[in-house]
């Protein structure tokens, strides 16, 4: 009514007009309003939307270093899936150091290799040694079916033959078309990295500085199972997890240019911090130009090998039992990975059809 | 179609930009405002403003239909969260006291803004998430439709939920300043 004094009928303005109690009510509710319309005065606020929009696109969470975002996870889960993220791409660097071969990595298998968190620390200071930037943007997009997904991917999605009867049968798509990240060697850079913290960095080898890695990912496809939308009365941060993710993508391929694999492999093993289990562990793989491998934290999650599809593959057990994934290569690299049992999750993996 | 297939997936990504900046560009004053509104800030007012649209930008397609009744609701909610944080805005407040008292005529008067702003502010931090977001939305200049459409709930609900939350707000405001 004082909001709004328009909606008012004839009959109640007479009633109005001749109601004391109504009279009382409404000089009630106005002086609420009024009074909050005083307390919930605001400073002037003088926006510029175009350089908003600038920084907007610019912000580390909207453009991720890496390239992808995690849209599906909380913030308190992505810093770990972020630097898990970071390793997945620097050990394939540390893989390609290993190749004999120096322009080619084409993982065909995987392995999974036991890191602490101050391993992914100290492999996340390759950063400070270069510089990564995209020649072809990741572009993650949600997509409304299967369809649109294989025209951005150009493969089929792939379809799960059996799901859990726990897991909803919506089904979320996305689809990324092929990125292709360099990562550039920089003397300058690894030498204000060292003068800022204070701790001796490794010197770069005769031709490592300027030397170009170029890392092509994708294209991929993600099926995220379950009602993913918050509800109503939800704030931003309140996200469903998926009941169950299945994704595919290309085999990551890197080439190399300028230095050899032998100047990469000692200069990369040679950054403090890393760990003597973990330079064991990457030592240990049997054929590094061919192996993916995967970084799995000693403290979220046991690992183990399995057969999926008839191909080797790495199962991951969350320790709290609230998770579990597995992932192989058969072609293509997949994941299934959910809030599930293990068994359950290596079921829907044997059931998947590419 | 008359577009290569090759062709798609870059038109797809274009479009979607392209989406995104213009939902930027018509809603961003609105949302800066929404989070205006609740920190009485308007730097970190900002800052949630496009803390709202990156989260959005990860989660959904800026040419869904509810992309402003979302991007609303989470400027409202967000902002309000943040003065839940009490601890950090206090700290904040204090030391922005001295600079905003020095551009004022009347110290006495700015005193008083200030302690009002924080005041409501506790207030508005006291009361439940759906009358404080109301509250938030109606004064930030939404329509009882879009109030509504934010809250997901019947515009003709609105009047009622818009009076009780003005009550219980004062209310509040009166509750934290006889403690």
């Amino acid at each position: 009514m004082f909001d709004d004094p328009d909606a008012l009928t004839s009959s109640d303005r007479r009633h109005y007009a001749e109601c004391t109690d109504c009279q009382a009510r409404y000089a009630g509710m106005a002086e609420d309003a009024r009074a909050v319309a005083t307390l919930l005065a605001a400073p002037d606020l003088k926006v510029d939307a175009a350089s908003a929009f600038a920084r907007v696109q610019a912000a580390p969470a909207a453009k991720p270093r890496l390239g992808f975002t995690l849209p599906i996870l909380r913030p308190a889960s992505r810093t770990m899936f972020a630097g898990l993220a970071a390793a997945a791409l620097l050990v394939v660097v540390v893989a390609t150091a290993f190749a004999n071969v120096l322009p080619l990595f084409q993982p065909k298998t995987v392995e999974a290799v036991p890191v602490q968190i101050t391993d992914l620390q100290a492999l996340s200071a390759l950063g400070d040694y270069g510089t990564i930037t995209w020649s072809t943007q990741p572009q993650p997009q949600v997509v409304l079916s299967a369809a649109d997904a294989k025209t951005i991917a150009g493969f089929n999605a792939p379809v799960a033959k059996y799901v859990p009867a726990s897991v909803s049968s919506t089904i979320t798509y996305a689809a990324m078309p092929k990125a292709v990240a360099v990562f550039t060697f920089d003397a300058s850079k690894a030498a204000a990295a060292a003068a800022k913290t204070g701790k001796p960095l490794p010197a770069l080898p005769k031709g490592v500085d300027g030397a170009k890695l170029t890392v092509t990912a994708g294209p991929a496809i993600v099926e995220l199972y379950g009602n993913l939308k918050a509800s109503a009365n939800s704030s931003s941060q309140d996200i469903n997890l998926p009941q169950l993710v299945i994704a595919e993508s290309s085999a990551p391929v890197v080439t190399s240019t300028q230095v050899t694999a032998k100047q990469l492999e000692n200069y990369i093993l040679s950054i403090p911090g890393l760990s003597k289990d973990l330079t064991a562990a990457i030592k240990a793989i049997g054929d590094p130009s061919t192996t993916l491998i995967i970084p799995i934290p000693i403290q979220y999650a046991t690992s183990t090998s399995v057969t999926v599809q008839g191909v080797h593959g790495v199962a991951v057990g969350d320790n709290t039992g609230l998770g579990s994934g597995v992932i192989w290569i058969k072609g293509n690299v997949f994941v299934v990975a959910g809030p599930l049992k293990q068994s359950e999750v290596i079921k829907v993996a044997d059931n998947l059809k590419s | 179609m008359g577009v290569h297939l090759a062709e798609a997936p870059k038109q797809l990504v274009k479009s979607r930009e392209e989406a995104f900046e213009a939902l930027f560009k018509s809603e961003y004053t609105r949302v800066a405002g929404i989070a205006n509104r609740v920190l009485a800030d308007p730097h970190e007012a900002e800052d949630v403003a496009q803390e709202v649209f990156i989260n959005f930008h990860r989660l959904h397609s800026a040419s869904a239909q509810f992309a402003p009744a979302w991007l609303h609701r989470a400027a409202a909610h967000t902002a309000l969260n943040r003065i839940r944080g009490r601890r950090r805005r206090e700290r904040r407040e204090q030391a922005q006291a001295p600079e905003e008292a020095s551009r004022t005529v009347d110290p006495q008067q700015m005193l008083e803004v200030n302690e009002d702003r924080r005041a409501i502010r506790a207030a508005l931090a006291r009361l439940s998430p759906k009358p404080a977001a109301v509250l938030v939305l109606r004064a930030s200049g939404l329509s009882y439709a879009e109030v509504a459409e934010a809250l997901g709930v019947r515009t003709g609900q609105i009047g009622t939920l818009l009076r009780r939350a003005e009550a219980a707000l004062r209310k509040e405001v009166t509750r934290g300043t006889s403690i």
